[in-house]
Order: structure tokens, then C-alpha cells, then sequence
């Protein structure tokens, strides 16, 4: 592995505003990553991932602020051949066969590593005959990880790597990626599986509508989420009953069936009863990732962080 | 741009791996093989051998050559512009599928890949002017010299160029099923109009003044010339050069906003 000479720094961003028409992508960002981390770039869909990757990898520029990848910019990077990139279910040459894709994919780059080498570490070995318009979905999501470290790359970039891949798959790909951060490289992953960000990344960076609203270790940020489902009856309810409820944060009502999410599960059901409502059948459960994530990226939730 | 500041080195490696690649993708596809090789193959044999009416003699005379030779070259232009024409669909597959957004996350700069696809547009209309010319000599015996051969093949490979040209735009221009349905219509109007099909001296005059400024024709008149032994008439090569020069301007101006879009 070669290391940067210039900088620590794999990527950087100074205030990165990216606007398409009128709607903000990323809203003034600033972050920077160290060469060796491995970091998960977690968020609902439309919160800024793919837009943030596409400055990091040049295909797209900033409207406003500067873009640094490996020190330098960030087409020159990539035409360095020190970037390796997976693109979200990017489209892949009709008529070729795989070991023929990864063949030509390694001429694009200097120092590439050999096809043996690149086939064994994707699980592609047995498919190296297959033509490209007869494999699967997962499969063919391999092969573009195939592509992303065929050129031995500093930098790798993700964009939700796992879609479509089966558990198995998913599974010895990240045992993978570890291999590959455990060489030193940095890589950063697009993800919306808090999961995955919790158990690949050493960081992760939590992105919604454009603007990055958690920064830290998985743990970290899962200690942030203490939110919790609250089920009950009530009839005739409706949402300015619940109006004066501590604690929620989501309220869904069909009916006479309520599901609250709350990240003070002790004080809402407290504020239920103190309030006189009849509900009935109340059930306490733990979120679900899904909840835990709009709790977190719920702006009256962030605001409840920073006045704390 | 920065883009092109690559080391020489690796750019030539990498335009060769990409036309290997490219080459690949041509032969399996049976489009090529069919449109591109076979068919103008199978009818130049219908015309001069299987259909042989009293016109359609192989050695009847016709415009200062035999028929089988005149129209050896008619099929064999033919063959030229369905196979340099091609490359359309593949290349607006690429950008439909986000192909070329892959390739643009690797050291591959984008000029690479305009440059790979017009190399290989060239390269496959060699075996589509071959077929004909083998036909034509092992089984009709058109007897030409040796020299006139390497000639015919050389002239009609090269002057292709146009469209080459034709097919990048129609590529940049239209999506998949647009490129095919413009590839089929482009080599059809040019092949018919351009004399390819009848000798454009059996045309109303006013059709045949339309065929006469096509490209298409001036690509059979430079294998004609060549057969009849004639040196090579400026006048075509320069309205060939220019046609080619029109539409490649025409190209840059598409990539360039194909670029831009993929920006974003």
C-alpha cells in the first residue's frame, strides 16, 4: 500500500453546498476523513449520500465550498488511479465475460492488483467464464466491488454496496472490506442499514436533508437512540388529544389504534395517564432500527439533543 | 480540463484495452454478424448469382466494369456503413445502462472512450467489406489484380469514416431503442438513395441529384474508381472528408452536453 505523501487527510469538505434547482443536496458540510478510516455514511434515501460521493469521486462539483480527495482534486484523484469506486447499481458492458471485465478494468490502473488476486477476494473465481448477462443481482454487485479495488486503490468508495446480496453474501463481503481497511486503506460506505454502519465502520457520519447530524463511533450514536413504540387503544383518538403527550417524537393513529414513538418511554406513558385518557392494551417494545433512525434524524429530536 | 494530463504510457494502454474489450462485445453481438456481415454477403449473391436474369449477369457490362464487380462494391459500401454505423448501440446502451459513469469513476478519461469506439467502428467494417470481396472472388471470379483488391478494401475500410462519425452521434443522440431505430433508417435512406441498392443512373434525376451528395455514394464511387483502375477523383475524398468533418463536430457537441449531464 502506498501511503499519501502530502496529506493525512483522505477527503475533505469546506462548507459543500450542492444544489440542484432549487433543492439543497448538501447544505454547507464540512468534514474530513483520515486515510485509514473506515466510515459509513449512514442516512434515509434523498438525504445527500449519493450527491456527497459523486463530489468526493468528481463526477459532480460543489455550488459552493472545496473538495479534496487524497489532497488533491478530486478528478485528478481519480484519474491518479488511487481511487477505486463502486457506483449505486451502475450498469455493466453487455456481451463480456467477467474475468474479461476485471482484465480491462486492471489496465486502467498503474499498479493493479493481479486478477487471480482480485477474483479470489470478490468471490468471483468459479464465475470467471460467465458472461455478464447471465449472472445475478448479487453477483453482478461483486463484480462492481471486483471493479472498485481491481486498481489496488487508497480510497475506496462504496454506494450502498449491499443492495441485493443475500445474507451469505453479505456477510463474507464485509469480512472482506475489513480485510481491505486492515491494509490501511480508507474506506467510506453509503449505507441505510444502521446495522451495517454500526458493525463495519469505525465511524459513522449520520446525513439527513443534506446536512450531517451525528458524527461518531456506531456505539456512539446508537447510545443517542433510546427511542422506544408505545401501542395502545384509545378510541375516538385523535392527534390534538395526544397533543399534550411528553416525549414523542412520531405519531401514527388508525382509528382507535395509536403508535406513538417516543424517546422517553417512562415519561410518555407517565404523561398518558396524568392527562386522563382511556387507553387500553398499552404495549411498551423497543424501536426498530427504522424508528431509531427518524429518531435520530427527526429534527424536533436533534434540537432535544442540543438543549440538553 | 484535467483530465488529459494522464501519462502517454498508460493512455495508449488503456485506449488498446478498451478496443480489445469493445472488439469482444462487436463479434458476440448478433446484430453485427447478421446486418453488418452476412446479409450484404448473402445479397450480393442473390443479385449476381442465384437472381442471374439477363441484366444480372455477373459478367454483364456495367458503367466501365462487369456487374458482379460494380455491384461487389455497391454491397461491400454496404456492409462498410451497417458496420461502422453499429457502434450507435452499443454506445447509447453505455449510457443508458451507467456504464459510462462507471468509467468515469476509473483513470479512463472520457476522450478515451469517444476515441476506442471510433477505432473499433473502423476495425469492424474490414471484415464486412472482406466478405464481399471474398465472395465476389471465389465465387462469381471477379477478376481484378491483386493490387486492386488491397485497394478496394483499403479505400471502402477507410473512407468509412463518415459513418463512424454518423454512429457516435446517433449514440449520443438517442436512447437504445432510438439509436436502433435510427441506425436501421440512417443505413437504409443512405443505401437505397445512395445507389447502393440500383445504380443511381437508373433514378428519376431528381432523386438521383439527391443521391449524388451522399456520402453513401461517394463511398461506392472511390471503390468503383479503384476498380475500374482510375486514380482517386479529390473531389470525393474532400466531400467525404468533409461530411466527416461536419459530423464529428456534430459529435463533440453532443458529448460534451452528454458530459455536462452526467454531472449531476
Amino acid at each position: 500500500m502506498q501511503s499519501s505523501p502530502t496529506t493525512p487527510e483522505a477527503v475533505r469538505f469546506r462548507g459543500v453546498t450542492r444544489r440542484f434547482g432549487d433543492v439543497r443536496a448538501l447544505d454547507a458540510v464540512d468534514v474530513s476523513i483520515s486515510t485509514g478510516e473506515t466510515v459509513a455514511v449512514l442516512g434515509p434515501n434523498g438525504a445527500g449520500k449519493t450527491t456527497a460521493i459523486g463530489l468526493i469521486l468528481g463526477l459532480t462539483a460543489p455550488t459552493a465550498g472545496s473538495v479534496e480527495t487524497l489532497g488533491q482534486s478530486p478528478s485528478s484523484a481519480v484519474s491518479s488511479g488511487r481511487v477505486g469506486a463502486m457506483l449505486q447499481a451502475s450498469g455493466l458492458p453487455s456481451y463480456v465475460r467477467v474475468a474479461e471485465l476485471l482484465e480491462f478494468t486492471r489496465r486502467l490502473y498503474p499498479e493493479p492488483l493481479a486478477l487471480s488476486a482480485i477474483l479470489e477476494r470478490a468471490g468471483l473465481t468459479p464465475l470467471r467464464d460467465r458472461r455478464i448477462d447471465q449472472i445475478s443481482g448479487g453477483e453482478a454487485q461483486r463484480l462492481r466491488f471486483a471493479m472498485a479495488i481491481a486498481g489496488n486503490p487508497d480510497l475506496v468508495i462504496l454506494d450502498e454496496p449491499t443492495v441485493a446480496m443475500d445474507v451469505e453474501t453479505r456477510r463474507s463481503f464485509w469480512a472482506d472490506m475489513r480485510r481491505s481497511a486492515s491494509e490501511g486503506r480508507t474506506i467510506l460506505f453509503a449505507t441505510h442499514y444502521l446495522e451495517e454502519a454500526d458493525q463495519v465502520a469505525d465511524r459513522v457520519l449520520v446525513l439527513d436533508r443534506g446536512t450531517i447530524v451525528a458524527d461518531g463511533s456506531g456505539s456512539a450514536i446508537r447510545g443517542r437512540v433510546h427511542a422506544r413504540t408505545i401501542r395502545f387503544d384509545l378510541p375516538g383518538a385523535d392527534a390534538e388529544m395526544l397533543a399534550g403527550v411528553a416525549g414523542v417524537t412520531a405519531m401514527d393513529i388508525h382509528g382507535d389504534q395509536v403508535k406513538l414513538t417516543s424517546n422517553d418511554a417512562d415519561e410518555t406513558v407517565h404523561s398518558i395517564y396524568a392527562a386522563g385518557l382511556a387507553v387500553r392494551n398499552i404495549e411498551v417494545t423497543g424501536a426498530g432500527l427504522e424508528e431509531a433512525f427518524l429518531a435520530l434524524t427527526d429534527p424536533d429530536r436533534s434540537q432535544t439533543e442540543t438543549n440538553r | 480540463m484535467t483530465r488529459l494530463g494522464q501519462p502517454l504510457p498508460i493512455a495508449l494502454q488503456t485506449v488498446a484495452a478498451f478496443v480489445r474489450l469493445e472488439l469482444r462485445r462487436v463479434v458476440r453481438n448478433r446484430r453485427y454478424l447478421i446486418f453488418g456481415v452476412a446479409f450484404p454477403t448473402v445479397f450480393y449473391l442473390l443479385y449476381t448469382g442465384v437472381l442471374s436474369g439477363a441484366a444480372a449477369r455477373s459478367d454483364a457490362p456495367v458503367d466501365g466494369t462487369t456487374w458482379g464487380a460494380y455491384f461487389m462494391v455497391s454491397m461491400a459500401t454496404y456492409g462498410a456503413i451497417v458496420a461502422a454505423l453499429g457502434g450507435a448501440n452499443l454506445i447509447a446502451q453505455d449510457r443508458a445502462s451507467g456504464w459510462t459513469r462507471q468509467l468515469h469513476v476509473t483513470p479512463m478519461r472520457p476522450v478515451a472512450y469517444v476515441l476506442g469506439k471510433l477505432i473499433v467502428s473502423y476495425v469492424v467494417t474490414v471484415p464486412a467489406v472482406g466478405g464481399v470481396l471474398l465472395v465476389a472472388l471465389a465465387v462469381n471470379h471477379v477478376d481484378l489484380p491483386p493490387a486492386t483488391w488491397l485497394e478496394v478494401l483499403t479505400v471502402l475500410a477507410l473512407g468509412a469514416l463518415p459513418f463512424a462519425a454518423l454512429g457516435l452521434l446517433i449514440g449520443y443522440v438517442f436512447g437504445p431503442d432510438g439509436a436502433q431505430g435510427a441506425v436501421i433508417l440512417s443505413f437504409l435512406a443512405l443505401g437505397v438513395l445512395g445507389g447502393l441498392w440500383a445504380p443511381i443512373s437508373s433514378f428519376p434525376e431528381s432523386v438521383a441529384t439527391i443521391g449524388r451528395v451522399l456520402p453513401s455514394y461517394d463511398l461506392a464511387e472511390l471503390g468503383r474508381e479503384a476498380v475500374r483502375g482510375a486514380a482517386v477523383d479529390p473531389a470525393v475524398v474532400l466531400a467525404l472528408a468533409a461530411y466527416a468533418a461536419v459530423i464529428s463536430a456534430l459529435v463533440g457537441w453532443r458529448y460534451r452536453a452528454a458530459e455536462r449531464r452526467s454531472d449531476g
